[in-house]
């Protein structure tokens, strides 16, 4: 059974006297024990709100977030009960969430002492075993935020989140601001925590190429909802929404052959007045008539595939967009642009 | 090709609260019209602050040794009015995040002509008929409209887009691009990484592309150069660098990237350690204390930069068949 559910949640937000946005317009997700899902999208379509929505930071204006069997409270004045402290959340930035002024070890300790999960004279103990458990020294404890590089704050902050002993995490691009070096250590402890521990973990990230390497099942998301989810490798090797296929053909391969990555014409239409019909068929090279008008839903086309896509709709499973491209005499044309607007 | 900018012994040191520190140290290169030169390396290794201190955008009390010769003209020697004709007209700069680079309460048309009226003495008409024309250069879609528009109305890309077309305002014959797609997407990126693919085969533009990014790297540099602590270790043909890494550190950035073919659950090769601050660099190669191939004299010597043929220039004494045995 799944740790974290999320059952067709939505986000408003609403905008004084301007029309309210729906950041998160339906979308279902789970993450079971010892999982990686990746959410990815681009800047906008919604997958930091719902990363919010999946911890409580905001609370959902339909739908609902089950975590451990039971329906999550959102956050509010009152403290988190114990369980629902099990569900953590790690942010993009080291730097601005970690305390500048706060010794490392007591950053850590603070977890366990709120909790009440580790007696106060062994959590020095305890802070060690989780700063190396991260590869970090146990001497770290002593020392603040600053003295520390990018990754080794992102490990940090990961100790942190370990410390309330949590059996889901939720990452927000955890790997955007480092270097590729770093960027590596960091995504394998991530494996490593994973593997191990059997934490589950909903990575949130723009990078395509990292989600490929770790996440097992990955979900795709535009405009606020999710076009496609399937296991990673499937969804690599054959993406059956267009817009996957656009995400996949976008990454530059850094093997000196000088290939210049597609780039996907138009831009994120402003959520607050999405297209009708399927969302993505302003900027989609296969869209036909039908896709102008319905909007398609998420369908299952295989064991552990789901896609929204018209495409799609008479259960061609695995058919790759491009082979539908008969189709898509009628389409607005939009490739036909140098390089994208 | 005869280089539009040669740099030769370009060395920078900046004042701290501990004295000079030297943040460059002593790096050689050449941009030829309509090249792509790229600079890469992680944070902190000295590629921003090399190309700052060629358009004198360095703090006071900086000190820059060694020449930058541009059409004739040493950058490193010009006084603050001959700079200023060069900088914006002749050599543009792009910055990472456009959010900051453009101004918020200024419209796009004021921010785009302010550059020609005051470089090129162009009247107001004729200074906003040749905004449009930039802003529709870099495929901004009703670009009349554009002109009255305020940043915060565009998004990433498309304010990127915009710098680029400040930068390009004054037909420079070099741009200089620091992360320029760094904060944006991936389908977003695309679209600026062919933009700049397109000015430099039409307008014969000569681009330095700084990005710890080797993908994009790979997608539009035909030179590279691979920065740590301030110095070259690897320099050549974009495409040899990176088909065939020579030098320890540029293999190791190579192998931290996920690899697509790479079976399931095969953890990343990361380098060991961090890379020093420029207050704390390392005697000898200031990659050893981090490089599983290091020998005894490489805590000794500063390995230096020589040729080893098919263009490529490397800082390394270990044999390189040895490294990728």
């Amino acid at each position: 059974m799944s740790v974290l559910e999320l059952r067709d949640v939505e986000v408003e937000y609403s905008r004084s006297g301007r029309t309210p946005v729906r950041a998160v317009a339906g979308a279902s997700l789970s993450v079971d024990a010892g999982q990686i899902v990746g959410l990815v999208g681009e800047t906008g379509c919604g997958k930091s709100t719902l990363a919010r929505a999946a911890v409580g930071l905001v609370a959902p204006t339909a739908g609902s977030v089950w975590f451990e069997g039971r329906e999550l409270r959102p956050i509010s004045r009152r403290a988190r009960s114990r369980t629902d402290a099990r569900l953590q959340m790690v942010f993009q930035n080291p730097f601005s969430s970690l305390n500048p002024r706060r010794r490392v070890g007591d950053q850590i300790a603070d977890g366990m002492a709120i909790l009440g999960l580790v007696p106060a004279n062994r959590r020095r103990e305890r802070v060690s075993a989780l700063l190396e458990q991260v590869g970090l020294p146990a001497a770290a404890a002593l020392r603040f935020p600053h003295q520390y590089s990018g990754g080794q704050r992102q490990r940090i902050a990961i100790a942190r989140a370990l410390a309330a002993q949590p059996s889901v995490i939720v990452l927000d691009e955890p790997l955007s601001s480092l270097d590729a070096s770093a960027q590596a250590q960091v995504a394998n402890l991530l494996t490593g925590l994973a593997r191990e521990l059997r934490v589950g973990l909903l990575l949130i990230s723009h990078d395509l190429a990292i989600v490929r390497h770790i996440a097992d099942t990955v979900a795709v998301m535009y405009l606020g909802l999710l076009v496609e989810t399937a296991p990673t490798r499937r969804l690599w090797s054959a993406p059956l929404h267009p817009y996957t296929e656009a995400l996949i053909e976008a990454i530059p391969r850094a093997d000196g052959k000088g290939w210049l990555p597609e780039s996907l014409p138009g831009e994120v239409p402003d959520p607050a007045r999405p297209p009708a019909g399927c969302r993505f068929h302003p900027r989609c090279p296969y869209a036909f008539a039908k896709c102008r008008s319905e909007s398609p839903p998420l369908l299952e086309v295989a064991s552990g595939r789901r896609v929204a896509c018209w495409l799609h709709e008479h259960g061609d499973a695995e058919r790759a967009p491009s082979t539908f491209a008969s189709r898509t005499r009628e389409s607005s044309g939009a490739g036909d642009q140098v390089d994208g607007v | 090709m005869k280089a539009l900018l040669a740099v030769r012994g370009l060395r920078v040191s900046l004042p701290t609260a501990t004295g000079l520190v030297t943040v460059v140290d002593g790096i050689d290169y050449d941009v030829g019209p309509g090249e792509v030169f790229g600079m890469a390396g992680e944070s902190g290794s000295g590629k921003t602050i090399s190309v700052l201190a060629l358009l004198g955008l360095l703090p006071d009390g900086a000190v820059v040794e060694g020449t930058a010769m541009f059409d004739g003209r040493d950058l490193l020697r010009l006084d603050r009015r001959a700079m200023r004709d060069v900088r914006g007209k002749e050599i543009a700069m792009v910055f990472q995040d456009p959010l900051t680079s453009l101004h918020p309460m200024m419209t796009i048309g004021r921010q785009l002509t302010e550059h020609l009226r005051f470089h090129l003495g162009l009247s107001r008409a004729a200074a906003n008929a040749r905004a449009a024309t930039l802003l529709e250069e870099v495929r901004i879609p009703d670009a009349l409209g554009a002109l009255g528009a305020y940043p915060h109305q565009f998004s990433g890309g498309m304010r990127q887009r915009i710098a680029i077309a400040i930068a390009l305002a004054c037909g420079p014959r070099a741009l200089i691009a620091d992360e320029p797609t760094t904060a944006l997407d991936v389908t977003v990126q695309a679209g600026i990484l062919r933009l700049l693919d397109r000015l430099r085969r039409q307008s014969h533009l000569a681009v330095i592309m700084i990005t710890h990014d080797l993908g994009v790297m790979s997608s539009i540099a035909d030179w590279l150069t691979v920065m740590y602590a301030g110095r070259v270790v690897e320099s050549g043909p974009t495409a040899n660098v990176l088909g065939a890494p020579r030098h320890p550190y540029t293999a190791g950035l190579l192998a931290a990237l996920p690899h697509p073919e790479a079976p399931e659950d095969t953890p990343l090769v990361s380098i060991a350690g961090a890379p020093p601050s420029p207050q704390a660099r390392p005697g000898g190669c200031p990659f050893h204390p981090r490089c599983k191939y290091a020998i005894g004299s490489c805590a000794m010597d500063v390995p230096d930069l020589i040729l080893v043929g098919d263009g490529r220039r490397l800082a390394c004494p270990v044999d390189p068949l040895v490294v990728h045995a």
